[in-house]
């Protein structure tokens, strides 16, 4: 097998910044997130790879927080579409697990399919590498298992790596990693490892049937309960590897402008307040219900997969301490008889 | 990073049309008729199918297409409720906008054929409705008898009243009911809301497909009044509204249970309406 030793980690992440732009999991500051390596700064920056997850998740990277759709001309006399934008610059994401590769998964699902294809999304995601950094030992909030992710065992992975302590196991899974691998041939050795065992997982989650017990839960009482802490303040969808909804809107200045799409909330009332005063989530119970329907039920029921993988991030970031894996187990206990 | 000009299709991206006619239907709704500048419509539309209109640099917005003149035109009767409709109803013929579709389903044309139609429209509910009835009148033969139940706050504002009062009504085998919210000196017909005037009028379910628009309320209403007259789950048909942004489903916000009207609506039969949440 290929072995990729830790003392030559830094001189294959130079080699791979050479390639292509390199996303690495970094605390910077007070945050941590997946930065450019060639941004990296020694002293004040740290490299995350035994963090099994940094707060903010890699999504960014195929698909931005702002990104321009066209930009315009345009006044009372005529318009033209000046420039439609699509990046196709060449991008790795180094140590992504397998909670946010499953929600790279469910991101392919909503651009890619059902009727029409998102081509900004699509140029990125073509020319993105995933090595993805498999998980042994689950962290205090993680439950990817619960929700079908096997957290070993990373899904859209072009190379998967395996911490063996003083080395990674390098095992390519695609052409996309044949060609990383190669370009790392300097750096890989081939010798035997063993792989790490798999830790238990220490939070225990049954996500089993809840998707299809939600079918018969939209009116049912324990939204009051469960939603009345809820700030709508929209950080467990800013930090949710899965969440995408986004926002299109335009800056303009004079008769030039830009017509841009950004990451949006469905915890703001705004997000579906329609002109002319009628919105069907006006209140923030129905937009809590609504978030946690769409993660559990409604996903599931057009994908075919919970819109939730497990990755904790939600728990650690909410300032009301909402516990998604508390409203799961809730939802499995409820009392769903008549009149419930 | 740099940003590269791609030769690749791009829903989000619209055709530019020009605004080649405005009629004022009522004091807060105006017809905007557009054509490719290239000529002919940007796009092909079926009954019930949507446009998303943009006006740069101000916004863009959603809209049921109202008819589709051959390819001549498209017409789109917008009423003026925001910031962007406000902005709408101020340009002028010649103006040059964005459009990109067609979105949505629209209405099941081919599977009504054969069936008496009954038409249900509140307010600028007329307008996705219009399309409907327009294309029944073009293929006369292919539809029964139509009955057109339609009611808005005010005589001045019932939308396209040359074919409400004039056109509509002398079509064979075709009857328009219109009602008002409250009297008004120069009003001799009926006055009161459209479920109720839909109850007394009481149109008998047999063969019959009844087609549904208007603001949510008077929907819901008016669904719960052909229930109680009889109508099958799958002979009630109603086109929904939501907010929307992308218009190709995946921006999220236009979900109403699993479905999203963009795409998978507007246009849902009772039967489908039953098993989504009453969301919107």
């Amino acid at each position: 097998m290929q072995i990729l030793s830790k003392s030559k980690l830094n001189a294959a992440l130079d080699l791979l910044s050479r390639q292509a732009e390199l996303f690495v999991p970094l605390a910077r500051g007070e945050e941590s997130g997946y930065y450019p390596w060639k941004s990296y700064q020694a002293g004040s920056d740290q490299l995350m790879l035994d963090a099994l997850n940094v707060m903010l998740p890699p999504k960014g990277v195929v698909f931005p927080q702002t990104e321009r759709i066209y930009s315009f001309t345009g006044n009372d006399k005529g318009v033209e579409i000046k420039e439609s934008f699509e990046n196709h610059d060449p991008r790795i994401i180094f140590g992504i697990r397998a909670c946010d590769t499953a929600a790279l998964d469910c991101f392919d699902d909503v651009f890619l399919t059902m009727g029409y294809v998102d081509s900004l999304y699509a140029a990125r995601r073509e020319n993105t590498t995933i090595i993805a950094h498999a998980c042994y030992r689950p962290g205090d909030n993680c439950f990817c298992a619960a929700m079908g992710i096997d957290p070993t065992e990373p899904t859209k992975a072009d190379v998967i790596i395996r911490d063996t302590g003083d080395a990674y196991i390098w095992e390519s899974k695609t052409d996309k990693g044949d060609k990383l691998t190669a370009a790392l041939s300097s750096l890989l050795e081939d010798r035997e490892a063993a792989t790490p065992e798999m830790q238990a997982f220490k939070h225990q989650v049954d996500y089993e049937g809840v998707a299809e017990k939600l079918k018969d839960m939209f009116e049912h009482s324990i939204w009051d309960e469960l939603s009345q802490t809820c700030q709508t303040c929209g950080i467990c969808t800013y930090v949710c590897p899965s969440c995408y909804c986004f926002d299109i809107q335009v800056k303009s200045w004079g008769d030039e402008g830009y017509r841009f799409r950004c990451y949006d909330s469905c915890m703001y009332p705004e997000y579906t307040q329609m002109a002319g005063g009628h919105n069907p989530r006006g209140d923030s119970r129905e937009r809590f219900r609504n978030r946690f329907l769409h993660k559990l039920e409604f996903f599931k029921e057009r994908y075919g997969k919970p819109l939730c993988t497990g990755c904790g991030r939600c728990i650690v970031a909410c300032p009301a301490g909402i516990d998604i894996t508390q409203i799961i187990k809730q939802i499995k206990e409820a009392d769903t008889s008549a009149g419930a | 990073m740099p940003e590269h000009k791609c030769d690749c299709e791009n829903p989000l991206v619209p055709g530019i049309v020009e605004v080649i006619d405005i009629k004022d239907e009522t004091p807060d709704v105006k017809s905007f008729f557009v054509r490719s500048v290239d000529g002919g419509v940007p796009f092909n539309v079926m009954p019930g199918q949507l446009g998303m209109v943009s006006l740069m640099p101000v916004g863009e917005g959603m809209y049921s297409v109202s008819w589709q003149e051959e390819q001549e035109y498209l017409q789109f009767a917008i009423k003026r409720v925001g910031l962007m409709t406000d902005e709408l109803h101020r340009i002028e013929v010649g103006q040059k906008l964005g459009v990109r579709g067609p979105y949505g389903n629209g209405f099941p044309v081919e599977e009504c054929k054969g069936r008496d139609m009954l038409f249900i429209a509140g307010g600028i509910g007329l307008a996705p409705l219009r399309s409907f009835i327009k294309y029944c009148f073009k293929h006369r033969r292919d539809y029964r008898r139509i009955q057109i139940i339609y009611g808005s706050r005010s005589y001045n504002d019932l939308c396209f009243k040359d074919e409400l009062f004039d056109k509509w009504p002398r079509e064979q085998d075709t009857e328009v009911y219109t009602t008002i919210d409250n009297p008004e000196a120069a009003w001799d017909g009926h006055v009161g809301f459209v479920p109720a005037y839909l109850e007394e009028i009481s149109p008998s379910p047999e063969g019959k497909i009844a087609v549904v628009c208007g603001p949510p309320i008077m929907i819901k209403f008016v669904l719960q009044s052909l229930e109680k007259m009889g109508y099958g789950d799958e002979q009630v048909i109603s086109t929904l509204e939501m907010r929307m942004k992308c218009g190709i489903g995946k921006c999220g916000r236009c979900n109403v249970g699993s479905e999203y009207i963009c795409l998978d609506g507007p246009v849902f039969t009772l039967a489908q309406l039953k098993k989504l949440p009453p969301e919107w």
